[in-house]
C-alpha cells in the first residue's frame, strides 16, 4: 500500500517537474477577433512579440505572384506615424532585435526586446496593422529593389538558378511551384493598387495571431494589448486553413545544363518530401538530419571521409506545410569525383531503403533532434514561431510533450519505410550542371 | 486510540510526511529563478565552473584550452589547426575515431573555434548524457589517435577543410590584427603557406597535444539542471592525471603595438567587400572595459553612434549597420567593428571614422550619447538572458581576470549600470583622445576583405600592405 502511495507521489512530483519545464500557454481573444497567445518563460528578462499571419504567398492571385514577398520589406517601410526603418531603430536602440519573413503558408514578424519595454513592441506592431505606408513611391522603390536584387542574384549565381529550377520541378502543379518573388517581368508591371489591395490579408485580424513569449506580468500585458490593438477594425476570419498533404511525385526527371565559365561542376537533387502536417513528416525529418545535417552528415562521411572525394555538400529544406522539397547540392571541380559521388549517393539511398539504420546512429540522430527541439523551445522567438505554426496547422497549443514523445519513439523501421517511399528514384529530380 | 498504538496510522503519517517532503523537493528543484555558480578545481588541475540553472532543459558546456605561446609563429599556428582538424573535422573521420564517435553519441551538437589565445569547444547535450560527458573529457585530454592517412589528407586539403563551415575570412582578419598588435613578428606574404603546412610532422602534433590539452591548462564551464557536486565527482573520477609538464616556451608579456596598419585580404567573391576595424581595449575583467565599450558604441553604434548620425544616407546605413564584437582575450580585448560597403565607399568610410575619432579630443562623449549607449547595452544584456550561454562569458572573464568567486554571477545589466559618464570620458581619452594623440601614431588595424584589385583602385590616399593567401 505504502509502495503504491510512494509511487503515486513520485509520479506527482515528476509531473510538477515536467510542467515546470513548459510553463502553461494561455490564450484569449479581443472583441475585434485578434487571437492572443501568451507563453511565459521563467528565468529570462526579455520578451518576444510576434505577429503571425496565417496567410502567405499561397493566397496570392495567380496573376499577381510576388506581392506577399514585397510585404516582407514594405512592413518596415513606415506607416502613418513612423518613418521608414523607425521600427527597426526603436527596437535596436534598446538593444533588441527585429526580424520578419514572408513565406508561402504564413508571414511572421517579431521583436525581441527587454521585458520591461514590451509595450513599445506592442505599439510598433499595432501601427503596422493599422496604417502601413503604401504610396506609389515606396511600393515602386521596393519593387525595383526586389527586381534588381533577385535579377542580379539569378544572373550571377548559377547554383541559385539551378536550385530554383529543381524546386519548381519538384513542386510542379502545387502552390509552391512559383518562386516567392513571382515572375520578375510581371512584378515590374504589376499595378500598385493590387499591392495595396493585398494589405487586407496582413491587416485582417481574423487571420492574425499575436504571440508573446518571455517574461511579463499577465494583467499589465493584457492592458497593453487592449490599449494598442482594440481599435483596429475587426477582420473577417477566413475558413479554417484547408491543408492537405500532397503525395510524392512519380516522375523521375534528369536534366543536364552546360554553362560556360563554371569553375565547379555540380549536381542538384530535388527530393519531394512529406508535408509538415503529415504524420510521417517526423520520420523524413529524421532521415534528412541523418543524411544532411552538418553536425552528423552521413553524406559527408561516406563521400569525403570514407571515399575521400573532396566534394562540397550543401542542403536546403523548404519546411512548408503541404509538401516539401529537400535539395542536396554536391559540387566539385573534378567531374570524375562528382560522378563517383552520384553513384555513391544512389547506393546509399538504396541501402537506407532496404536496411535499418544502426543503433548508434539512431541514438545520435534522436539526441540531436531532441536537442534542437529543446533549444528551439528555449529561444523566445523560435518558441513563438513554433507555437504559431502548430496552432496554424493543428489548432493545438500543447504540442510540447507530444512532439518529444514522437521523437523518442522513432524506430529504425519507420526510417526505412520513409526512405523506401521518399528516396526512391521516381521521387527525384536531378539537375547536372557542368562547366564547358 | 493513540496514534502510537496504531501502526496503520503511523504508516499513513510517515507516507504523508514523505510525500510532502518529495513534493517540496520537487518544488525546490524547479524553483530555478536564479542561476547559481559553483567553482572548483579538480585534483588534476582542471578549473570547473558549474552554473546551476533549473530552467534549462539541456546541458551547455564550454571547454577552453589555452594556447599560451603556441600561436606566436606560422608553424605553431599550422600545428594547432592541423590538430583541431584531426580531432574534430567530420570530413576526416575515416577510420572513425573514438572521439568523434563519442561526440556523435553525445548528440553531435558541438562547435570548435580558435582565437589567438585559446581553443573553445562548445557542446550541448541532453542531461542523461552527463556520465558520458566526463568520459568525453577524458578522451579529449588524452587524445593521441593521430592517423597517418588522415594527417596527410588534412595537409593536402588544408584550406578546403579550414574554410568549411566557418567564417574563415573573419578568423583570418582577427588573426592578422592580433599578430600585428602583439608585434611578435612582421607579416610577410607567407601566412600559412603550403610549405609551412607541409613541413609539419605528426610528432609535432603529439607534442602539442601533450603540452596543451591538459586538465591543468583548461577551464570547463558547464550549465544546466545539474547537481554541482555530482558533476565534480564524475569529472574527478574520469579525468586522467596530468602528465609531467614539458618545458613551456616562456610566455613573453604581451606588448601591444596598436599603430595603424591597413591590410587587404584578397578573396575571390562576388559579395561587396567587408571592412574590419580592430581596436585594442582593456581586458574584459578590468574596470576600464565597460567604459571603453560604451565609448566605442558612441562612435560606431547602430543607431546611436556618431558615424551613423553623420553619414547615414551616404552609406545606406539602415541596410548596412556596423556590427561590433568584443573578442575577449586574457591581456586585452580586441574590439572588432565590421561593415559591408560598396567598393567606392571604403576610403570615405575609413576617413570618416578617423575624423570622428579625432573629434573625441575636442568634443568628448556627451551625456546623451553616454545614456544612449548605456541604454543599448543594458537592453542588449537583458535580451541576451534568453540565450543559454549568456551568463557564461562573465564567468570566463572573471576567471581570466582572477576575480574572486561569487555564488550568483553578476551579469551584463547590473555591470553596465555601474559605469559612470566620467569613467567613459577617461577611457575614451586614453584610447582615442588627446592623451594618445600626443604620444604619436594613429591607432587601429584595418583589414579590408574583398577583391584586392577593386579595393586598391578605390583607395586614393591610404597606403596598404597587400597580403596574398594561397587558398588552394
Amino acid at each position: 500500500m505504502i509502495k503504491t502511495r510512494l509511487f503515486l507521489l513520485l509520479f506527482l512530483a515528476s509531473l510538477i517537474t515536467l510542467s515546470a519545464q513548459t510553463p502553461a500557454v494561455s490564450t484569449f481573444e479581443l472583441p475585434n477577433g485578434l487571437k492572443v497567445i501568451l507563453a511565459p518563460s521563467s528565468g529570462v528578462q526579455a520578451a518576444a512579440v510576434c505577429v503571425y499571419h496565417m496567410r502567405g504567398a499561397r493566397q496570392e492571385p495567380a496573376d499577381a505572384r510576388g506581392i506577399a514577398y514585397l510585404y516582407q520589406y514594405l512592413m518596415f517601410d513606415g506607416n502613418q506615424n513612423l518613418e521608414p526603418f523607425d521600427h527597426v531603430l526603436f527596437i535596436n536602440k534598446m538593444g533588441g532585435v527585429v526580424s520578419g519573413r514572408v513565406n508561402y503558408d504564413n508571414a511572421v514578424f517579431y521583436d525581441l526586446l527587454p521585458a520591461q519595454e514590451i509595450n513599445v513592441a506592442l505599439w510598433l506592431e499595432s501601427e503596422r496593422l493599422k496604417s502601413l505606408r503604401l504610396n506609389d513611391a515606396n511600393i515602386d522603390a521596393q519593387k525595383n529593389q526586389v527586381i534588381s536584387r533577385i535579377g542580379r542574384f539569378l544572373e550571377s549565381n548559377p547554383a541559385y538558378r539551378a536550385q530554383t529550377w529543381v524546386s519548381a520541378k519538384v513542386f510542379e502543379g502545387s502552390a509552391y511551384e512559383v518562386p516567392l518573388y513571382g515572375d520578375l517581368n510581371r512584378l515590374r508591371v504589376l499595378s500598385n493598387d493590387r499591392v495595396r489591395d493585398y494589405y487586407q490579408h496582413f491587416q485582417n485580424l481574423g487571420n492574425v495571431l499575436l504571440i508573446i513569449s518571455g517574461r511579463f506580468d499577465i494583467s499589465e500585458l493584457r492592458a497593453g494589448i487592449n490599449r494598442f490593438f482594440q481599435d483596429i477594425p475587426p477582420g473577417r476570419r477566413a475558413a479554417a486553413p484547408a491543408f492537405s498533404a500532397q503525395n510524392p511525385r512519380r516522375a523521375h526527371v534528369v536534366k543536364n545544363w552546360l554553362l560556360p565559365g563554371l569553375k565547379k561542376h555540380f549536381v542538384v537533387y530535388g527530393i519531394k518530401a512529406p508535408a509538415r502536417i503529415g504524420y510521417n513528416f517526423v520520420y523524413f525529418d529524421f532521415l534528412r538530419t541523418y543524411l544532411t545535417d552538418p553536425r552528423l552528415s552521413r553524406l559527408e562521411t561516406i563521400l569525403n571521409a570514407v571515399n575521400k572525394l573532396d566534394v562540397e555538400i550543401e542542403s536546403f529544406f523548404s519546411d512548408y506545410m503541404e509538401a516539401n522539397c529537400l535539395l542536396i547540392q554536391v559540387s566539385s571541380p573534378r567531374r570524375f569525383n562528382l560522378e563517383k559521388a552520384k553513384y555513391i549517393i544512389d547506393k546509399e539511398f538504396q541501402a537506407l531503403a532496404s536496411n535499418p539504420i544502426g543503433n548508434n546512429d539512431m541514438k545520435a540522430v534522436r539526441s540531436l533532434m531532441e536537442l534542437d527541439f529543446l533549444k528551439g523551445m528555449t529561444s523566445l522567438e523560435d518558441r513563438c514561431l513554433r507555437i504559431g505554426e502548430f496552432y496554424h496547422m493543428f489548432n493545438d497549443l500543447n504540442f510540447f510533450d507530444d512532439q518529444l514523445k514522437r521523437l523518442r519513439r522513432i524506430v529504425p523501421y519507420d526510417v526505412m519505410e520513409s526512405a523506401k517511399k521518399y528516396l526512391a528514384k521516381p521521387n527525384q529530380v536531378i539537375l547536372n550542371v557542368y562547366g564547358e | 486510540m493513540s496514534m502510537a498504538n496504531n501502526p496503520g496510522c503511523l504508516r499513513r503519517g510517515a507516507g504523508c510526511l514523505l510525500g510532502g517532503a518529495l513534493l517540496l523537493l520537487a518544488a525546490v528543484n524547479v524553483r530555478g529563478a536564479e542561476t547559481r555558480l559553483f567553482s572548483f578545481t579538480t585534483s588534476k588541475g582542471l578549473a570547473v565552473k558549474v552554473l546551476q540553472d533549473n530552467d534549462l532543459p539541456f546541458v551547455h558546456a564550454e571547454l577552453l584550452v589555452y594556447l599560451d605561446g603556441n600561436t606566436q609563429n606560422y608553424p605553431s599556428l599550422a600545428i594547432t589547426q592541423l590538430a583541431l582538424l584531426d580531432m574534430f573535422a567530420p570530413a576526416l573521420n575515416s577510420p572513425p575515431s573514438n572521439l568523434m564517435g563519442m561526440l556523435q553519441r553525445q548528440g553531435g551538437d558541438f562547435a570548435v573555434e580558435q582565437n589567438p589565445e585559446f581553443v573553445r569547444i562548445r557542446l550541448n547535450f541532453l542531461p542523461d548524457r552527463l556520465g558520458a560527458f566526463s568520459r568525453l573529457l577524458r578522451e579529449i585530454f588524452t587524445y593521441q589517435s593521430f592517423h597517418l592517412g588522415k594527417f596527410n589528407l588534412s595537409k593536402e586539403k588544408f584550406w578546403t577543410l579550414y574554410k568549411r563551415g566557418r567564417d574563415w575570412r573573419k578568423e583570418i582578419a582577427v588573426m592578422l590584427a592580433y599578430q600585428q598588435l602583439t608585434g611578435n613578428f612582421f607579416f610577410t606574404r607567407g601566412f600559412m603557406l603550403r610549405e609551412v603546412v607541409n613541413g609539419i610532422n605528426m610528432a609535432q602534433l603529439r607534442s602539442f597535444m601533450l603540452r596543451t590539452f591538459r586538465p591543468d591548462n583548461a577551464l570547463l564551464v558547464i550549465k544546466g539542471r545539474l547537481n554541482p557536486y555530482l558533476v565534480l565527482g564524475m569529472i574527478e573520477k574520469d579525468l586522467p592525471p596530468p602528465g609531467p609538464r614539458q618545458a613551456q616556451p616562456r610566455r613573453e608579456p604581451v606588448q601591444v603595438n596598436p599603430g595603424r596598419k591597413v591590410f587587404i585580404l584578397n578573396v575571390d567573391t562576388s559579395d561587396p567587400p567587408m571592412v574590419y576595424w580592430f581596436d585594442v581595449a582593456p581586458p574584459a575583467a578590468a574596470d576600464a572595459f565597460l567604459p571603453y565599450a560604451i565609448g566605442n558604441f558612441s562612435l560606431f553604434g547602430f543607431p546611436g553612434g556618431r558615424i551613423y548620425h553623420s553619414q547615414r544616407n551616404r552609406f545606406a546605413m539602415e541596410g548596412y549597420k556596423v556590427d561590433t564584437e568584443a573578442i575577449r582575450l586574457k591581456d586585452f580585448t580586441l574590439f572588432c567593428n565590421s561593415v559591408r560597403l560598396n567598393y567606392g565607399d571604403i576610403e570615405d568610410f575609413l576617413l570618416l571614422v578617423e575624423q570622428e575619432r579625432r573629434k573625441f579630443a575636442v568634443r568628448p562623449v556627451e551625456r546623451k550619447e553616454y545614456l544612449d549607449a548605456l541604454n543599448y547595452y543594458v537592453g542588449h544584456a537583458l535580451v541576451a538572458t534568453g540565450r543559454p550561454d549568456s551568463d557564461l562569458q562573465p564567468v570566463i572573464d572573471g576567471f581570466h581576470g582572477q576575480v574572486a568567486h561569487q555564488e550568483t554571477p553578476r551579469i551584463g545589466p547590473e555591470l553596465f549600470q555601474e559605469v559612470s559618464h566620467g569613467q567613459v570620458l577617461q577611457a575614451i581619452d586614453e584610447q582615442m583622445g588627446a592623451k594618445h594623440r600626443n604620444n604619436g601614431r594613429e591607432r587601429g588595424i584595418v583589414v579590408l576583405v574583398g577583391d584586392a584589385d577593386q579595393i586598391l583602385n578605390s583607395l586614393k590616399s591610404l597606403k596598404t600592405e597587400a597580403l596574398e593567401l594561397s587558398l588552394d
